[in-house]
């Protein structure tokens, strides 16, 4: 009966026409992020993060949370009709979808990944709805010993799933944790590396430093690259999947849902890993396995609906624990803060109609989806024959105006340009930029932790391993950080597909 | 010899000593009681350390010779330095000249760099964009951007 209560503030709140246009502006910007290869939702939300200082804090993650989920939408598109992926999440779509496409069944390609991300979307808001709140009661008995070490499994396990060299992930989260310390200390107020500053004296923005590593950097990269795009030329008819197609989906869009939202939990899990399980799933329980690859409608729409399930399992660790488990997620814990809003397990109690606004608008949000995602599929594709050497300058121009509005300081542009040019070499030499951000997002936040942690336990660092949760997530982070060194582990996890943020 | 690691694992080496000294000189204080630079000397030490070991596997790592510079082998240097400079000059004289001609200036400069437009296309196409982007963020959502010089 409760839940009827919350739900009933939930839509109050997600139907308030303000709050419909957020949604719809997200979910809509979202979808164009997730279609146009280049610029992916983290830089799209950290654009917009200044257009919603106006709004009050549910409209501002109501429409940051429609970028994520619509991205994963709009990513499908570019993926089924031009063999690149929007999003990373959406490169395992290519090797069926455009497949379908170019036997000219492209329209039910999208069609299948358009219902299938709706009602993945759909069942792990259900989840999210179901399992925050027992959680978020469950983390009221945390301490900071506990907080701590979540924080550190949390960005361990993103630098174990990233890309290449795990020294060199580690090395990128430790330089996230300075950047994120820079500015004021929050017990001896004494200056830290603010280099006499003024400007750095509140720490470095989130938002250059966002649109730096994945705005600016990957412009400079595509400027050097140059995307290619050949666009299939199939008929969009018959956008409907057919009865068959729908026999031969639907047991891989109800596993691909739950698979997408219990990885989307786990620190470090998301979108892209449970798109490729679900593929390798789906591949090995078929009864015609080498249709995978060949147009196999399966293939579609097991990982469509697994990485939008990841999404909503994304929001329980920040919604429950006020910790994010992925860079996109960091991002709106960015925009929780700026908005007064501290996420964890006291905001379903101080703040119900934030909490039940936004996971309500995701059901709303969902809903626009589908509506964007099967009339609009010609503009989707009109847009992406937009040439990159008109899109670049815009992208620029948008990265420029975002980040000065955030504080009207041209030193943020500079801040801005210095991050893309070490973003830009970041990727020439192999560096990730996601395990920065996170660190960057958690550095302050373990920082106070563990001092009060080590103050609570009179400098005995045992503090951490009697504690039975604490041990837990320590053992686990020292394990990954140990699993590289043992060859055989070291090979497991090169195989795991890694998440990319733009 | 891995080249490119060896030069990054001495940059962020070098990084890691600069950073651990900033914690050092800051007060790194005690367990019972950490001081303001604690967190900053334990993590440079950590990076310190991580460097290490990333520049000893790059020494036992077999690279390819001339590693480095393939990096950069068949790019135009030129357009992405020039991106670049445009974008430092913007922020530079953004405050003086104010946001509608400096930005106009600037995706004149852009259109024109990277695949050169026509010009007429290129100071239409910077003049609408311009105008379009001052309409939505300083007019519609009401945003604070430099006047300069035209005063607007």
């Amino acid at each position: 009966m409760e839940l009827f209560n919350y739900l009933g503030i939930g839509f109050s709140v997600a139907l308030q026409p303000m709050n419909l246009l957020y949604c719809f502006v997200g979910v809509f910007i979202g979808t164009l992020v997730g279609v146009l290869p280049g610029i992916g939702p983290v830089g799209a939300m950290s654009l917009l993060l200044p257009i919603t200082f106006n709004s009050t804090p549910e409209g501002a993650i109501i429409m940051l949370a429609g970028i994520y989920y619509g991205a994963m939408y709009g990513g499908s598109t570019t993926s089924i009709l031009v063999n690149i992926p929007g999003e990373a999440a959406s490169v395992v779509t290519c090797l069926d979808g455009y497949a379908m496409a170019r036997q000219g069944r492209a329209g039910p390609a999208l069609g299948i990944a358009a219902f299938g991300s709706f009602i993945a979307g759909t069942l792990s808001v259900v989840g999210l709805m179901l399992l925050a709140p027992p959680l978020a009661k469950f983390a009221l008995k945390f301490g900071p010993p506990e907080y701590f070490t979540l924080m550190v499994m949390g960005v361990t396990v993103l630098t174990y799933l990233a890309h290449g060299s795990m020294s060199k992930a580690l090395i990128m989260a430790a330089f996230g944790i300075v950047l994120g310390l820079i500015g004021l200390d929050s017990i001896s107020a004494s200056q830290r590396f603010t280099f006499n500053r003024l400007e750095l004296l509140d720490g470095i923005g989130l938002v250059p430093i966002v649109m730096g590593l994945f705005g600016i950097s990957e412009v400079l990269l595509n400027i050097e690259q140059g995307i290619q795009r050949e666009i299939v030329k199939t008929s969009l008819k018959g956008l409907l999947p057919t009865a068959k197609d729908w026999k031969d989906s639907t047991g891989p869009i109800a596993r691909g849902s739950l698979l997408g939202f219990f990885l989307g939990i786990l620190p470090g899990g998301g979108a892209v890993i449970s798109s490729f399980i679900s593929y390798a799933v789906e591949k090995r329980i078929s009864k015609e396995p080498e249709l995978f690859g060949k147009g196999a409608i399966a293939g579609v729409a097991g990982p469509e609906a697994a990485n939008n399930a990841a999404t909503g399992g994304a929001f329980i660790p920040l919604m429950t624990l006020g910790i994010p488990s992925n860079v996109v997620i960091a991002m709106l814990l960015g925009a929780f803060m700026i908005h007064g809003v501290t996420p964890g397990p006291l905001l379903m109690k101080q703040n119900p109609q934030i909490f039940w606004g936004v996971i309500v608008s995701m059901y709303v949000g969902n809903a626009m989806l589908l509506v964007l995602n099967l009339p609009l599929i010609g503009i989707w594709v009109k847009i992406l024959k937009i040439p990159y050497k008109i899109l670049f300058p815009l992208i620029l121009l948008f990265c420029l105006i975002g980040v000065y509005s955030v504080s009207n300081s041209v030193f943020d542009i500079y801040i801005m340009l210095i991050f893309g040019i070490l973003g830009y070499l970041m990727k020439k030499f192999e560096y990730e930029g996601a395990p920065l951000v996170l660190a960057f997002v958690l550095g302050p936040m373990m920082e106070n932790n563990l001092r009060k942690s080590l103050i609570m336990s009179q400098g005995d660092f045992s503090i951490f391993f009697t504690r039975p949760l604490a041990a837990v997530s320590l053992i686990i982070s020292i394990a990954l950080l140990l699993f590289p060194l043992i060859p055989w582990l070291r090979k497991k996890r090169e195989e795991i597909p890694k998440e990319e943020t733009s | 010899m891995k080249n490119r690691d060896i030069l990054s694992s001495l940059f962020w080496m070098a990084m890691g000593i600069g950073i651990s000294y900033g914690g050092y000189a800051l007060d790194i204080g005690n367990l019972h009681n950490p001081g303001s630079g604690f967190i900053f000397f334990w993590v440079g030490i950590f990076m310190i350390g991580l460097s290490l070991i990333l520049f000893i596997n790059a020494i036992r790592e077999k690279g390819t010779k001339g590693e480095l510079k393939a990096l950069w082998a068949e790019i135009s240097s030129k357009k992405l330095v020039s991106v670049m400079a445009a974008l430092f000059i913007y922020a530079y004289v953004l405050t003086s000249l104010g946001f509608i001609l400096t930005t106009i200036l600037l995706l004149i400069f852009l259109f024109k760099a990277v695949e050169p437009q026509k010009w007429s296309w290129a100071i239409l196409g910077a003049i609408v964009c311009t105008l379009a982007a001052y309409g939505l963020f300083k007019i519609w959502l009401g945003c604070q951007l430099p006047q300069g010089l035209l005063g607007v």
